[in-house]
């Protein structure tokens, strides 16, 4: 849209130059006398067919009586009583000089071929006819929009280019792009959560967390020195950057929207793997070169890359279980970016009711919690929620504290949750439609 | 340029020889099919001048195939002597513009000099 036509890599050319108004004029014009010939030649035909079907009645009359009285023509003025007999026996002219000795029956079985013969030319002079209107309105419309100054920008599609385009000619784009797809990617898994929903997978999942969570605290006691100094290096450029971050997230917000509105028409879980192959390829081009807002976005997923290898550093592992944690629902994605599993987790919130309900998988949901800050806090940068300063706060310091801290109220964090949760559906709705106006 | 308009009211005039042609075809393709339906007792006559002259069926039809046959035949002609016709109208336009361009240019020369 707007990135494209900025980065320059279409052609703009405007319509008079390759249209002049006056040649466009000119054109109409001749198609419209065109239309007039044709006008001109239909009324002459259909006169033919009413004369053919007057003849029709009076041939089919005429044998009626054996004879009838007449007054026939005498040169161009004069005329004199007379009597047709032989009413039933015609002379027809077949065409090009040759006539037949026909019967009042038989002529009218030739008048009415040649009646039919003559509907055909009329349907296909309409259609000409209707042709030549369209190619008229055509010239009009071509004429009067050059001579509005109207511009045709032309673009080329390059399907296998266009990430790396993207992110090179229109950084906001590209990132929109990426959002959304992802934004899509997590719905669907929303989606296939809330119909998979059944107790064997239901257990499974549990099983799995379980798992995670053991893993997770074996690396936390291992990396709780090294926490406060990752820590700083990733939320404090997130928190500067929030005003940067603003934009996007209102981009994400309306990705959002758009991909609530996506999910009723592709429900198909084939889409889903396309995000997932692509993220692995175009995340290195956009980290080198999109700006810091950018890759300060990415460095958490660049992480949590990391971390599906080797168990790093606590703060991340929110990230890490959420992501496994999706992964484990969709089964299928063996590479989740930060992208799809925020975003999962985000819309997970809506189905939490049903994780919270069920106390077992309490670590997980507070680890999901310890997600939820990064998620509202981009999103609280932008929708100015008066409940989340705390969060930003408790934010900022480290985030195995926070972990912690939303172990205990569990209740806490579904008030966290239903915010998140809440405050997302009203907003983005409203700002759609600010950017569609 | 004399050449050029020689060669467009030569064209204008195909076009009008060859819509004739199409009509006659059309009319005789339709004697043709009436002449196809008559049975074989039916009396047909072709105005010759001011009469009726009887003709026998056979013949009639024979005729007017031959008669379609020619003015197939005809309007392929046409066909081949149009498409010279506007390849030679489009080679002296051709010839025509870039005889102006020179004289544009020309003239450019002259008026810079």
């Amino acid at each position: 849209m707007e990135g494209a036509a900025a980065g320059g890599k279409g052609t703009v050319t405007p319509f008079a130059s390759m249209f002049p108004v006056n040649e466009a004029q000119k054109a109409a014009k001749r198609v419209g006398e065109k239309i007039g010939e044709k006008q001109k030649e239909l009324v002459c035909i259909k006169e033919f067919v009413t004369e053919n079907t007057n003849l029709i009645n009076l041939v089919s009359r005429l044998p009626d009586e054996l004879n009838h009285d007449i007054m026939v023509p005498f040169g161009k003025a004069a005329f004199f009583p007379g009597r047709l007999i032989h009413t039933n026996e015609f002379m027809v002219l077949l065409g090009d000089g040759y006539y037949a000795e026909r019967t009042a029956k038989q002529t009218v079985e030739i008048l009415t071929r040649r009646g039919k013969a003559l509907d055909s030319q009329v349907e296909s002079l309409m259609a000409n006819m209707k042709d030549l209107k369209a190619e008229a309105s055509f010239f009009d419309v071509t004429a009067s929009e050059a001579a509005e100054g109207l511009v045709e920008i032309r673009e080329d599609y390059v399907e296998e280019n266009s990430w790396e385009k993207h992110s090179k000619s229109g950084k906001t784009l590209a990132f929109y792009t990426n959002i959304n797809f992802s934004f899509h990617d997590a719905d669907e898994k929303n989606n296939d959560k809330k119909v998979a929903f059944e107790d064997d997978e239901y257990a499974r999942i549990m099983s799995r967390l379980d798992e995670l969570e053991k893993e997770e605290l074996e690396a936390e006691d291992e990396e709780v020195d090294a926490e406060d100094d990752d820590e700083s290096a990733v939320e404090q450029p997130d928190a500067a950057d929030n005003d940067d971050e603003s934009d996007m997230d209102e981009q994400t917000e309306a990705a959002e929207s758009n991909s609530e509105n996506h999910d009723n028409t592709q429900p198909k879980a084939k889409f889903n793997q396309f995000p997932h192959q692509i993220h692995p390829e175009i995340r290195e081009p956009l980290q080198q070169t999109t700006a810091k807002a950018l890759s300060n976005k990415y460095l958490p997923q660049q992480n949590i890359t990391d971390t599906s290898n080797v168990l790093m550093q606590t703060p991340k592992s929110g990230f890490h279980s959420s992501k496994a944690f999706t992964g484990s629902i969709a089964e299928s994605a063996d590479t989740v970016s930060t992208n799809s599993g925020q975003q999962a987790v985000t819309s997970s919130q809506a189905s939490v009711p049903a994780f919270d309900s069920s106390k077992g998988i309490i670590g997980s949901i507070v680890e999901r919690a310890d997600t939820i800050p990064k998620n509202s806090q981009q999103q609280a940068a932008t929708s100015s929620q008066a409940s989340k300063p705390a969060f930003d706060s408790s934010k900022a310091f480290t985030g195995s504290v926070v972990e912690r801290t939303y172990n205990l109220p569990t209740s806490g964090q579904d008030a966290v949750s239903s915010q998140s949760s809440s405050s997302q559906p009203s907003k983005p709705v409203s700002r759609f439609k600010m950017r569609r106006s | 340029m004399c050449l050029l308009t020689l060669f467009i009211t030569d064209i204008a005039k195909n076009h009008q020889v060859r819509k004739k042609y199409t009509i006659q075809l059309g009319e005789n393709e339709l004697v043709l099919k009436e002449l196809d339906l008559l049975n074989e007792g039916a009396n047909v006559y072709k105005l010759i001048g001011p009469v009726l002259v009887k003709q026998d069926l056979a013949e009639a039809n024979a005729n007017v195939s031959k008669r379609i046959e020619y003015i197939s035949a005809e309007l392929k002609r046409l066909d081949g002597t149009l498409q010279d016709l506007e390849e030679k109208q489009n080679s002296e336009k051709d010839a025509i513009f870039k005889l102006q361009q020179r004289i544009q240019s020309f003239q450019a020369g002259k008026a810079k000099a």
